[in-house]
């Protein structure tokens, strides 16, 4: 292939003109309400789309044709590399995803305006500026400090440095794109709320125009964050999924104020109330968003996750800034107009249940963003290098996430505006007794981690709620329509997508809570080991049997061979790998896992002697399972509620009649 | 009595001496608790270097010489500095990193609590319907035949 490195950088140039041009028609076309200055400011930003693709697209055939005269292609790949990883190379370096998000936020930004309803072109006008003005601010980075076309110093080398062992995994393909597909995908609703505030359209509009996105964005980023921990435990060798590690935590805040956006929007659809509230949120989220990236990309905290440092970190702040208090800036300058038209019935409501949960979510925020941002605090502030990992965050953690699983089985038994306090307790009585009923089989059935019993009683509790709403909602279908069971399940959850597939949602953040709690019974042993020794964990006896080695163009493999055997039963072979990646001179080891609902033995050996004896380090990791197959119903309730219409409202009814459905919501 | 009862079943408990750590366990333990001096940002359990390996074997040697876990923790800290504890300690600087979160936990609840007092509060006096429920309050008699009629119309009857 050859290589069109020459087109890159004019093709980001021309897009920064494009983008500052749309930015001053949008803004134009948002204060006279003209189409023709909209129109412009559309096609302005189409054509800072298209010159952004132009230039990722320009920068993927130098990958593919090993133009080392970039020292971004001559960082980051070698001519071994494989094709998909040559190509996720894109993001692998701090240069190539900075541009990989510019096209995705251009490309987002074209969606999402040219399917705006066209009667809201004032709106639409500021957040197409807005959303120009984030572009433009990109589009500088990578066509001046980030720029991946920069040219190599010196002479051209003869072969790349070849991409981090680490990122050449499939889950690293996907994982980062997801990662920024999230985070991106928050700028529409961002956009739209800050051009909302400046129109002073503070009605639905802006979310119910971003409500798709907001939903997409949340998506992507849920799944990138459960690949992240899946490639953590797959490829890092430390038999865990999640360190609480600075970058892990930058996706994990907004993932946390998005969360507690989709509920609280809730209630601004149903009851006119919280305005504020979800402004500001989603303005958090997307500053966290921002703040994500530049944790990863400035070299601020160090982090095992960051793979790349750049001299971009200075430019980042202001922008964050600007961001954070021009967005919670305008929420203050509008406050008046941003009044709940309703107030609260009752204590004991659904919307009562909803703000306790928004209170618990924006806590579990400021604890992540505490605990990352405390080292850098203590160290200005006083001078005192301090470190604050996993046991500060799981200590604060804990009790909210418990707390928040509580609420999650709470919120759905409890009606809008009130309840009374006979008609809870007629709710909430069964999935009380499930969840006592669990406790008290697991504790005769031996289990003593408080925690753990908490948290499975916890799930029991919820998962029977939910459950319970399902139950209600097709009993409805099978008495008035003689449905069988199944059919009325799937009606119901058809009729009301948006409810039912997060009660999904639910169901597999609970399935997820439970594959956690299985860490209470993690079983860790670790030995050097000469051929013929056995090693005992858990249920399971090791035997190792030897070290195979091969060579490849990429590596030197060695790979360890263990018989795996529990009583009397043979359960095959399981063979780790300890790989030398020649371009790097850099170890690393391949885990082997066998994997089941119960528990996941893990199995990585860390080192080779020359007299053929290995350090072999296992884990048997109960209920890890649950975690991923959790993820999968949580993006299977994801689909299920986009896949929902938008709600319907007053004024939908007007102007068009629904057809007659038996009311199954309540 | 209940209170003699469990008193002395929380004594008996507390008296009760911890089943003894073994070396590699008391090792695993404390890598949990321990910044990696060669992974940035996690704990010496997750780093997967050989560097954080040899070091836990240096800690497992600690623990077989009958070092305690809070020698072991103080000899780490002489050698690496206080960031080598991965949690701030409860005392001097590292207490802020504790309490700030509690605080603005405690303040966010309490701020909503007052909110959601404040709204319900404000609402005027309940209605009752003829059959003694509460009624819907604040709706105008024009409202609710207004209501009636968007219902009527979503339920298709016109």
């Amino acid at each position: 292939m050859r290589s069109l490195a020459g087109l890159g950088r004019p093709s980001l140039l021309v897009a920064l003109v494009f983008s500052l041009f749309a930015i001053a028609a949008f803004i134009a076309a948002s204060r006279t309400g003209r189409r023709d200055l909209s129109e412009a400011g559309k096609r302005s930003l189409y054509a800072t789309f298209g010159f952004t693709a132009l230039a990722t697209i320009s920068l993927i055939t130098a990958l593919l044709a090993h133009d080392f005269s970039l020292s971004y292609v001559a960082s980051y790949t070698s001519r071994s590399l494989s094709v998909p990883y040559t190509i996720s190379s894109l993001w692998g370096g701090m240069e190539g995803s900075l541009l990989f998000w510019t096209t995705l936020l251009t490309g987002f930004s074209a969606l999402a305006i040219a399917k705006a309803p066209a009667r809201n072109s004032k709106l639409v006008g500021a957040a197409g500026a807005v959303l120009m003005g984030i572009a433009a601010f990109f589009l500088f980075m990578v066509a001046f400090p980030g720029n991946p076309f920069a040219e190599v110093a010196g002479d051209v080398p003869v072969d790349g440095n070849g991409l981090n062992p680490l990122l050449q995994s499939p889950g690293m393909v996907i994982h980062p794109p997801l990662l920024y597909t999230g985070f991106v995908g928050f700028s529409i609703p961002f956009a739209f709320a800050i051009g909302a505030l400046f129109t002073k359209r503070l009605d639905d509009s802006w979310f119910t125009a971003t409500r798709q996105w907001t939903l997409f964005a949340w998506t992507a980023l849920s799944i990138g964050i459960v690949l992240g921990g899946a490639w953590a435990y797959t490829e890092l060798g430390w038999g865990g999924y999640w360190a609480w590690d600075p970058v892990e935590n930058a996706s994990f805040m907004p993932w946390l104020t998005a969360t507690a956006f989709l509920h609280s929007v809730v209630i601004q659809e149903k009851r006119r109330m919280l305005k504020v509230w979800n402004v500001t949120l989603i303005v958090l989220t997307y500053g966290l968003a921002v703040f994500g990236t530049f944790l990863t990309r400035s070299g601020l905290l160090s982090s095992i996750h960051t793979f790349s440092e750049g001299p971009i970190g200075k430019y980042f702040l202001p922008f964050l800034a600007l961001l954070l208090v021009g967005g919670l800036g305008m929420v203050a300058y509008r406050l008046d107009a941003l009044r709940s038209e309703n107030r609260l019935d009752s204590l004991i409501s659904r919307e009562s249940a909803f703000i306790a949960n928004n209170v618990l979510f924006v806590a579990a925020a400021f604890t992540v963003l505490w605990g990352t941002i405390y080292p850098i605090v203590a160290e200005v502030s006083s001078g005192i290098r301090l470190s604050v990992g996993p046991p500060f965050f799981n200590t604060i953690f804990a009790p909210i996430g418990l707390a928040i699983i509580g609420l999650t089985g709470i919120g759905p038994l409890i009606s809008w505006r009130r309840m009374s306090k006979g008609a809870f307790w007629r709710m909430v009585r069964v999935p009380l007794v499930a969840g006592g009923v669990t406790v008290v089989a697991l504790a005769f059935s031996g289990l003593s981690s408080p925690g753990a019993l908490l948290s499975f009683a916890l799930c029991s509790f919820t998962a029977t709620a939910i459950i319970g709403e399902f139950v209600r909602g097709s009993r409805v279908y099978r008495r008035r329509d003689n449905m069988g069971p199944l059919s009325a399940l799937n009606r119901t959850i058809a009729r009301n997508r948006r409810r039912y597939g997060g009660y999904i949602v639910h169901l597999g953040v609970l399935l997820i809570v439970i594959g956690f709690a299985g860490n209470a019974f993690k079983v860790e042993r670790r030995a050097d080991m000469s051929p013929g020794d056995t090693l005992d964990v858990g249920s399971y006896t090791l035997t190792y049997e030897g070290v195979r080695t091969a060579s490849t163009s990429e590596k030197d493999i060695f790979e360890a061979t263990l018989a795996v055997s529990r009583g009397d039963d043979d359960l095959g072979t399981m063979r780790p790998q300890r790989n030398l990646h020649l371009a790097q001179g850099q170890w690393q080891s391949e885990v082997a896992i066998r994997t089941n609902p119960i528990e996941d033995l893990y199995v990585v050996v860390t080192g080779f002697d020359t007299d053929r004896s290995a350090v072999i380090r296992t884990f048997v990791n109960p209920l890890t399972w649950w975690i991923w197959a959790g993820a999968a119903v949580m993006l299977a309730g994801m689909l299920v509620v986009m896949s929902g219409r938008a709600p319907v409202t007053v004024t939908a009814v007007k102007r068009a009649p629904a057809k007659r459905e038996p009311a199954v919501a309540r | 009595m209940k209170r003699v009862t469990l008193m002395t079943l929380v004594l008996v408990v507390l008296a009760t001496p911890a089943a003894a750590q073994s070396p590699e366990d008391l090792a695993n333990d404390i890598s949990h608790k321990v910044m990696s001096p060669f992974c940035p940002g996690v704990t010496l359990h997750d780093c997967p270097s050989q560097s954080a390996l040899d070091m836990r074997d240096r800690i497992e040697g600690y623990a077989r010489e009958g070092m305690s876990e809070a020698a072991i923790m103080e000899r780490l800290e002489n050698e690496y500095g206080a960031a080598i504890r991965a949690e701030p300690s409860s005392e001097g600087a590292g207490i802020v990193a504790w309490i700030l979160p509690a605080l603005a936990a405690l303040a966010g609840g309490a701020l909503a609590l007052m909110l959601v007092r404040r709204w319900t509060a404000r609402r005027p006096p309940q209605l009752v319907d003829g059959k003694g429920e509460p009624a819907l309050v604040d709706t105008s008699p024009a409202e609710r035949q207004r209501l009636d009629a968007e219902l009527g119309r979503l339920r298709g009857e016109s």
